[in-house]
């Protein structure tokens, strides 16, 4: 007993002893200490390779030839790609999947939410059951789709043959439509997504705004008009925000489906980077392209707060 | 030409009772406030009458006609709610407009216009319509709110505290004005509050509400005078009458079966010549009055000190009790007699 009484005691000394030294240091230092982890585990994985990849793009670097003498070449990685017809197409292709991609993400999305929100039974079953796609992982859902993609044994040919008769649908072997292929397997993905957040926009509008609007004879057209979409709009915003900037990037689906084919109508940016920087190892020309999309995405992502913001208030 | 009434009405929600055999009316241009703690059922029966709860049973009219069973769209009434019910990105002026807007009332823009630019006037944020309600403070806000049911003259206005958020000084110069624009309008308005302030300087007559029952309904004046029971009393004046059995502090002239008897603090005098004696346990210094809480016989009192009278606690005096002012209730607490009228 008296042998654990001091060791008590000699504990209590120790943290006693971290106490005062801890209680010597200024506030600055104490929060240094806290965040100082953080920011160096920021500046290893985020900054440092930010700077380093915008000091590639300058270079003739090629990461398959450690032994290569890096040259300076100036803007000329840039030139090369502005001038380039290719990266012009990659980017379009990337510009329409993400419009459409947020379209039909956009309307689907908004449509379910007020339909849920309708609070019927088994509305939260049917939540759930929504949220399904959004939780699979992309590898998986790029690989099952391309069975349901399937022109002959797919269900996805059979059916819109059986309402429509067009015959059989390859949809990822075709140049038209492939491009279509990713739009609808990326919205039954993340159309939930789009949902979730709209449903978060709908059940904070209080009741009392809508009985309100009923005593001033406002139709379902005004009340959705005046009081809904103003108010669910900053949420719907903030979703299309975190999925255009993720679909601008998209990969992970597109590689799983259709690899950019066929020919190049579904490489997107990401996907032609991918390419340039691993397949052909043209470190430095490709650094200079992630740049040039990291400004492109930056500057629209600000742009689009700045919108955002003014909505919010 | 009666505003508004209800007749026999029930309203229960699952297992509570909110509103039990109610019936009460508002004459044409009467304000009727109903005053009530919080679960008495004046937020249900204002409600009731706006038609954004239907009655189990019972009958709701509106300016003569039964609208038991309308929406609240066809009942012609004006609801202000207790937060401000705003449409949010939009100008003070198309927030007073969009009643003048809908369908089946609307009205051509110039007319709209003027009645807008009347209602903004009158309450006073007629330099503020272009202004998107997200900027006012919250003030404007609910004069907005209670603009937005002036403008298109209904037959009734229903108000659910529309005051209770808004700071001491405000609440005040809005109850001001809302007596005056009643009487300019001559509008009928049924007004629910929990604040007996409010219910006395702004009502024609004061309903007051027990767990979904009318306990009294009648003037101010008399409602304070004769309360119908010991919980009507203790809805009006501030600090709460004072209720003690009848027979202790030499309250013996009431009538024979009276119970227990109320005297408002105001009718206590303090440091009187000759009386009780007793105690002040605590000095509440308001400004413009000053309340004791004292300590007679093992009873404790609150008790309005005459102006120039300085009492600190602690200190011993002698009270006297304006009995002939005294309330009388029998056991079952109801009024049995007062002396304000004999």
């Amino acid at each position: 007993m008296p042998d654990e009484a001091q060791r008590a005691r000699r504990a209590l000394t120790v943290s006693n002893r971290i106490a005062s030294k801890l209680r010597g240091l200024s506030d600055t230092a104490i929060a240094w200490i806290f965040i100082g982890p953080t920011i160096l585990l920021l500046l290893a994985i985020n900054i440092f390779p930010l700077l380093w990849t915008i000091y590639l793009s300058f270079t003739n670097y090629r990461a398959n030839q450690p032994g290569r003498p890096v040259r300076w070449i100036g803007t000329r990685n840039y030139e090369r790609l502005l001038g380039s017809e290719d990266i012009w197409g990659y980017l379009q292709a990337t510009a329409h999947f993400v419009i459409w991609t947020m379209i039909f993400q956009i309307v689907i999305g908004f449509g379910l939410a007020l339909l849920i929100n309708r609070n019927f039974r088994g509305a939260s079953f049917w939540t759930t059951i929504i949220l399904i796609p959004m939780m699979l992982s992309p590898a998986v859902v790029g690989t099952f789709w391309t069975y349901i993609y399937q022109p002959q044994t797919g269900i996805f040919s059979y059916i819109v043959d059986f309402f429509a008769g067009t015959g059989a649908l390859d949809m990822i072997g075709s140049v038209a439509l492939a491009p279509w292929s990713i739009i609808i397997v990326d919205t039954w993905m993340w159309t939930p997504y789009i949902m979730l957040l709209c449903l978060a926009g709908l059940r904070s509008i209080p009741d009392y705004l809508y009985e309100a609007a009923e005593i001033d004879r406002a139709n379902a057209l005004q009340r959705f008009w005046y009081i809904t979409l103003p108010r669910v709009l900053p949420f719907l915003m903030l979703a299309v925000l975190f999925r255009g900037i993720e679909n601008f990037k998209m990969f992970d689906l597109v590689v799983e489906l259709t690899s950019g084919g066929p020919g190049s109508t579904t490489e997107l940016a990401s996907i032609n980077l991918k390419r340039e920087a691993f397949e052909k190892w043209r470190t430095g020309y490709s650094s200079a392209f992630a740049i040039i999309l990291f400004v492109t995405i930056f500057g629209l992502g600000n742009i689009y707060v700045k919108v955002l913001n003014k909505v919010k208030s | 030409m009666a505003g508004a009434v209800l007749e026999n009405v029930f309203k229960t929600f699952g297992e509570t009772v909110a509103v039990e055999n109610l019936s009460l009316s508002v004459d044409h241009g009467e304000f009727l406030v109903l005053l009530g703690p919080t679960g008495a059922g004046k937020t249900t029966t204002l409600r009731l009458l706006a038609g954004l709860e239907l009655p189990d049973s019972g009958k709701v009219l509106v300016a003569d006609a039964d609208v038991t069973a309308l929406p609240p769209a066809a009942r012609d009434v004006a609801f202000v709610f207790q937060q401000y019910s705003l449409y949010p990105h939009y100008t003070v002026f198309e927030n007073l407009a969009f009643p003048l807007r809908a369908p089946g009332r609307r009205l051509d823009a110039e007319s709209i216009r003027k009645r807008v630019g009347e209602i903004a006037e009158m309450l006073r944020i007629g330099h503020k319509l272009n202004d998107k309600v997200t900027q006012l403070s919250g003030g404007e806000m609910q004069r907005v709110s209670i603009g937005r049911a002036l403008v298109r003259k209904p037959n009734l206005f229903l108000m659910d505290e529309p005051l209770s958020s808004l700071d001491a000084k405000l609440r005040e110069d809005l109850r001001v004005e809302l007596k005056r624009i009643q009487r300019d309008l001559d509008a009928t308005i049924v007004y629910v509050t929990h604040d007996q302030l409010e219910a006395m300087t702004l009502a024609d007559r004061i309903g007051i509400l027990q767990e979904g029952r009318l306990v009294q309904i009648d003037t101010p004046r008399v409602a304070y005078e004769r309360p119908a029971t010991v919980y009507a009393a203790q809805r009006l004046g501030s600090p709460q009458i004072n209720i003690v059995d009848t027979g202790k502090l030499g309250l013996e002239d009431g009538p024979p079966n009276a119970a227990t008897t109320g005297i408002r603090p105001e009718d206590i005098t303090v440091d009187a010549d000759q009386g009780e004696e007793a105690e002040i346990v605590a000095v509440e210094h308001r400004g413009d009055e000053t309340i004791a809480l004292i300590e007679v016989d093992g009873i404790r009192l609150h008790a309005l000190l005459d102006a120039g009278i300085s009492m600190e606690a602690g200190q011993r005096t002698r009270i006297a009790i304006r009995s002939e002012y005294a309330i009388w209730f029998d056991s079952q607490s109801r009024l049995i007699g007062s002396g304000a009228t004999g």
